[in-house]
């Protein structure tokens, strides 16, 4: 377990500890409803309907992986063309130099790994990973335990206040801790 | 942000709808004087129509038993609310039995092995595996085995209904995995005895799962129909939703690729080796205007469905995954007829109402199963053990 080191941009803020599954969505929403809008719920497994509870939008990695799957698509186009074709172009079976079905296995394994790449890469950026050696709100939150974090630059962020609400809504433990 | 948690579940008995009846009437009227009308003016058009037709509907009841087998093997919870309608598709089988032996007494029309003279000049095995008698043989094993599998396991399903038993689901996990091992092996053969040995001298060992692909995907497109007519329809409230039928429209995206990536694998190989037994096939394809036809299902089967079912939004909007579902069956009806067609009135292609009547006739006969299936039984499969995961279905983002 890392300490929370001023060199990093660590933020500090409030976590609630939910034992149930059912109690951090419930939680979720009653913590959007009171009017946070950055707070994150954090959990070892993903949770049907948690993206809601949180308002999370879609992401947009989907258009990352479609521009860069069509990206992979015309640059395989231009490699073989350029190879085959322009550069060096060598008469196999009598057939056209620029032959496009014997391109498309090219071309699609091409389109794939740029989209699959480009995906993580993405992913990556969104989540600013790699976070090494971050601070650690609960071990047990990578097994069995869920938890709320309210951060303390949110909009009407009070510790006694957050205290209350997260009690009431069934956290068994809630702490002053540092995330980033 | 849509919640469909909020539904209340009421099932009510399924009663046809007036019009939908009259139309399935008139459809069975114009199959039966097409067809009886054709034996007697032209018989070789009537077959040839009447086979496309036929492994048409063949192919959606067997993906739809398909369908069912998987979800079984897999265990899968999502799918229990909308399994019934895979067995109402599922419910054509009878009628696939009959028409398949009808099929068989078009043989000598349709196919050359079926002169015993012609066959004696078909090289060393072909001679007994394309003999007539064990042709039929396969035809009749396949439909009525697809017949018994189909009993064993909608049977159990509609038991489960009354009694709630548990031990119903796990036995037709255990006959989801046989039905998947013999539809395996006996659709390839299936494919290969009505499809591809109309030109006996070619072959193609990627054949099977060339239909295989192209009939799941139209399966799929058939249960997105029904999935969007059902849910927003009086007979069921809360048990089907958007959820469903964004999952399968998944799959019919999923199987639209797939079904480009067979058929691209078959053509590649075959062009790049470009030997003249092989290319015989693409050759045909290619002349007196089949060229269209080739490209059309190119783009209409695997580019237009691709792009246009890309977006998450598409796969939950009604009006444009109805618009998909039905291009894909008319390209499904298309394929088959790409691959009868060019066999026969000397490669040039043949349309009219030949094709129209006798695919309105089958069009009939699979509206009758399934109005019959729904008529006489629950429209969701109200004790399954899974039913609650399908209700709380949720497809995240």
């Amino acid at each position: 377990m890392g300490k929370p080191s001023n060199r990093k941009r660590t933020l500090g803020g409030m976590a609630g500890i939910f034992l149930e599954e059912s109690k951090v969505v419930k939680a979720a929403y009653k913590v959007r409803e009171s009017g946070f809008i950055k707070f994150d719920a954090i959990s070892p497994y993903p949770i049907h309907g948690m993206e809601e509870a949180c308002g999370i939008k879609r992401s947009s990695i989907p258009y990352v992986t479609f521009a860069a799957g069509v990206f992979g698509l015309l640059a395989a186009l231009g490699l073989v063309y350029y190879t085959s074709v322009t550069n060096w172009p060598i008469n196999v079976g009598g057939k056209p130099m620029f032959s496009l079905p014997a391109f498309i296995p090219i071309m699609f394994e091409l389109t794939v790994l740029f989209a699959a790449l480009c995906s993580v890469g993405a992913l990556f950026y969104h989540c600013s990973m790699p976070k090494i050696d971050p601070p650690t709100i609960d071990k047990d939150l990578t097994s069995h335990k869920f938890a709320i974090f309210i951060p303390e630059n949110d909009v009407g962020y009070g510790e006694d206040r957050i205290h209350k609400m997260l009690t009431e809504l069934g956290a068994v433990e809630v702490k002053k801790v540092a995330e980033y | 942000m849509e919640s469909n948690h909020s539904h209340e579940f009421k099932i009510s008995k399924f009663e046809a709808p007036k019009n939908l009846k009259v139309i399935m009437i008139a459809f069975l009227g114009i199959g039966l004087l097409t067809f009886a009308f054709g034996l007697l003016k032209n018989p070789e058009r009537m077959w040839t129509s009447y086979l496309t037709s036929f492994f048409f509907f063949a192919s959606l009841a067997a993906g739809s038993m398909f369908f069912i087998a998987f979800n079984y093997a897999a265990k899968a919870g999502w799918s229990a609310s909308i399994r019934r309608f895979a067995e109402a598709m599922a419910n054509y089988m009878p009628v696939m039995l009959i028409t398949a032996i009808i099929l068989i007494l078009g043989f000598k029309k349709l196919y050359v092995w079926a002169d015993a003279d012609q066959l004696q000049n078909l090289s060393g095995g072909k001679v007994i595996y394309l003999a007539p008698w064990f042709v039929t043989l396969r035809v009749v094993l396949f439909a009525v085995g697809c017949l018994v599998f189909r009993r064993l396991i909608v049977g159990n399903s509609l038991k489960q209904d009354k009694t709630g038993a548990h031990e119903l689901t796990y036995k037709n996990i255990k006959y989801s995995i046989g039905f998947i091992a013999f539809f395996a092996i006996f659709f390839t053969m299936f494919s290969f005895d009505l499809m591809m040995s109309l030109l006996p001298t070619w072959y193609s060992t990627i054949f099977g799962i060339y239909c295989f692909a192209g009939a799941i995907q139209a399966t799929m497109a058939v249960l997105a129909i029904i999935i969007m007519i059902m849910k927003n329809s009086r007979w069921i409230s809360g048990y089907v939703n958007i959820e469903h039928q964004h999952d399968v429209a998944k799959y019919m995206k999923g199987f639209t690729v797939f079904w480009a990536y067979i058929a691209f694998s078959q053509f590649m190989l075959i062009w790049y080796a470009n030997i003249p037994e092989e290319t015989e096939f693409y050759i045909m394809r290619s002349l007196n205007g089949w060229m269209g036809v080739s490209f059309a299902l190119l783009i209409f089967r695997f580019i237009v469905p691709f792009l246009v079912l890309l977006p998450r939004g598409a796969k939950r909007n009604d009006t444009i995954l109805m618009a998909v579902s039905v291009l894909i069956l008319v390209m499904q009806y298309v394929d088959i007829y790409w691959l009868v067609y060019p066999n026969f009135f000397d490669g040039v292609p043949q349309f009219g109402l030949w094709e129209v009547g006798i695919f309105l006739g089958f069009t009939g006969l699979f509206l009758m199963t399934m109005i019959q299936f729904f008529t006489k039984n629950n429209v969701v499969a109200i004790n399954d053990p899974r039913l609650h995961e399908a209700l709380n279905h949720h497809v995240t983002y």
